[in-house]
């Protein structure tokens, strides 16, 4: 418990300027849905004019942006993006922290297994994300019932908006077996930036060209957005294979973590 | 009883040498020392022994107990201080000795109040405005506060001051004589003559000597400087026995191991102004097995 509450009091910084970052950011993206949705017809020409493989990577269905739960899909691409961010770094640190500011001796030198330490840090991460999720899922809910008086399925949105804490998810679980694996690592950011962009990048690249078995190398594709506005619900296969690599993933970095070498400053 | 017993620890770095083959027992309530220059592998025996690192082959027990199976238990018991301290550079200190303390099932406020007291250390300074000797004290207070039976230190008076380190061998002696082991590494030869009764001297990984720190010094070594009134020859000393054979301004310096009666004769048979005859240090002792290459 001292160990999560310390882990926890650790993250309290970067988690209020990544959930900041989350509410201005969701709160700038509805604010200007007024506007959009009022001259939808313009804006859906516009749009048309664009190339059709260039809506496709960027995740605008023309048809959708006027409506709330359309217009939330389209923009929410960015935030996931940012979210991804925030989550692979928490990951990326958590174990190399330790390493990198050399606190590891510390640590491991405490009656406690590195079983529980990886626990620990891994139960004060996800609560960290939880309360990220917590304030941008009220801010976002109480900023669309704002935006968009009319009657719209709250529990589609919910569903949208959940995406976000499973995206994280899967990205904290990737920077700890990555974390795990190369333990000198220097700079958390650029190394969480580039694979979190990569993946971006290739999940555009995959909505071209509409293969369904290539989604599942990017996560950011694990959750189709118009299919959850069509069927009020997640296809189950990727379920499967996001809940199938965050259980390996973090399996795996149990047992990495507990075999490995602790190095000498 | 023995409290660590280390057989045959071998360690390798991928194919870089940690330590090989190293054997050897700490008994209870002993002071014992471990020496050899840097990279000999006394580091590397210390954190295996931890279980920050696993041993290639060989096996080490603590209190009767195997060091990685049964780490957690023996780490109740086991206060460390490295080599060089890091701590969570934004806490204060006294937030950082709390949370030490808060792994270890008992109430220890009132020794981190003694040891802050005897260490002489500012409890409400963040970490990263401590000096590099005063994170040493935070360290030293930190492996102590919760009353280890084994106490296991690495370098631990390089960064502090004379007098703290005075202060910090009573402490030690102190912990000792309420029945802590206590086992500490270095390469500064005259602390562990001070307080080790037994040493072990490792090199390129391996153990060379293990031995009480009176018999290092006894082993019938003896350092002796004649001075001589009239000019001599210094080979007159040149016996069996005597080695790093000196003459500076009619002193005559060298080592003598052997049977102390047949250079007493010697000496006799001369005559000399001044005769010293003294035990060598540890560290004479040292580079004499390092040259040797023993």
């Amino acid at each position: 418990m001292n160990m999560f509450l310390h882990e926890l009091k650790a993250y309290r910084k970067s988690a209020i300027t990544w959930t900041s970052a989350l509410v201005v950011l969701i709160i700038l993206f509805l604010s200007l849905f007024p506007s959009i949705s009022k001259e939808a017809e313009e804006f859906k020409k516009i749009l048309e004019g664009f190339p059709e493989a260039i809506r496709i990577a960027l995740g605008l269905s023309v048809e959708n942006i006027g409506s709330i739960l359309g217009y939330y899909s389209y923009i929410f691409l960015y935030i996931s993006l940012v979210g991804a961010i925030q989550a692979m770094n928490l990951g990326l640190s958590l174990i190399s922290k330790e390493l990198r500011e050399k606190t590891a001796d510390f640590l491991l030198t405490k009656p406690i297994t590195r079983t529980q330490i990886m626990t620990y840090k891994l139960l004060s991460a996800v609560t960290s994300l939880v309360i990220t999720n917590v304030f941008y899922l009220v801010t976002a809910t109480i900023m669309a019932s704002w935006v968009e008086p009319n009657e719209y399925s709250t529990k589609v949105f919910l569903l949208l908006s959940l995406t976000l804490f499973f995206l994280q998810l899967i990205f904290l679980a990737l920077g700890i077996i990555v974390s795990v694996m190369l333990p000198k690592i220097k700079s958390v950011l650029s190394i969480s930036l580039g694979t979190v962009f990569a993946f971006f990048i290739m999940g555009a690249l995959v909505s071209t060209t509409g293969d369904q078995t290539l989604r599942y190398f990017t996560p950011f594709k694990y959750f189709d957005f118009a299919y959850i506005v069509q069927n009020s619900g997640y296809e189950s296969s990727f379920m499967i294979a996001a809940i199938g690599f965050i259980a390996i993933a973090i399996t795996a970095s149990y047992y990495i973590y507990s075999k490995s070498d602790i190095h000498a400053v | 009883m023995n409290v660590i017993e280390i057989n045959n620890l071998t360690k390798y770095y991928g194919k870089e040498r940690g330590i090989i083959d190293v054997s050897l027992n700490v008994e209870e309530k002993e002071i014992f020392g471990f020496i050899g220059p840097n990279g000999a592998g006394k580091t590397t025996t210390l954190r295996t022994l931890l279980a920050l690192i696993y041993p290639t082959s060989g096996s080490a027990t603590i209190f009767g107990m195997d060091c990685i199976k049964y780490g957690t238990e023996i780490k109740k018991e086991i206060g460390y201080l490295p080599s060089e301290v890091f701590y969570y550079d934004k806490m204060k200190v006294i937030d950082l000795l709390k949370y030490s303390a808060s792994f270890y099932k008992k109430d220890c406020s009132k020794r981190i109040k003694e040891l802050t007291e005897i260490m002489d250390l500012d409890l409400h300074k963040r970490i990263d405005d401590l000096s590099f000797g005063n994170k040493k004290k935070v360290g030293i207070v930190q492996g102590l506060l919760h009353g280890p039976k084994l106490i296991i230190l690495d370098e631990p008076t390089s960064g502090l001051d004379p007098l703290m380190q005075q202060k910090f061998f009573e402490l030690l002696q102190e912990e000792n004589k309420k029945g802590a082991t206590i086992l500490f590494s270095s390469h500064i030869l005259g602390e562990v003559q001070r307080l080790c009764n037994r040493v072990a001297i490792i090199k390129e990984g391996k153990i060379i000597q293990l031995e009480k720190i009176s018999a290092l010094q006894e082993n019938n070594y003896k350092k002796i400087k004649v001075q001589t009134t009239a000019n001599l020859d210094q080979d007159y000393f040149n016996i069996e026995g005597v080695s790093n054979l000196e003459e500076k301004q009619n002193i005559i310096s060298f080592l003598f191991r052997g049977n102390i009666n047949s250079i007493m004769k010697k000496i006799s048979d001369i005559e000399i102004a001044n005769v010293w005859i003294e035990e060598p240090d540890l560290e004479e002792i040292f580079l004499h097995y390092y040259e040797k290459g023993v």
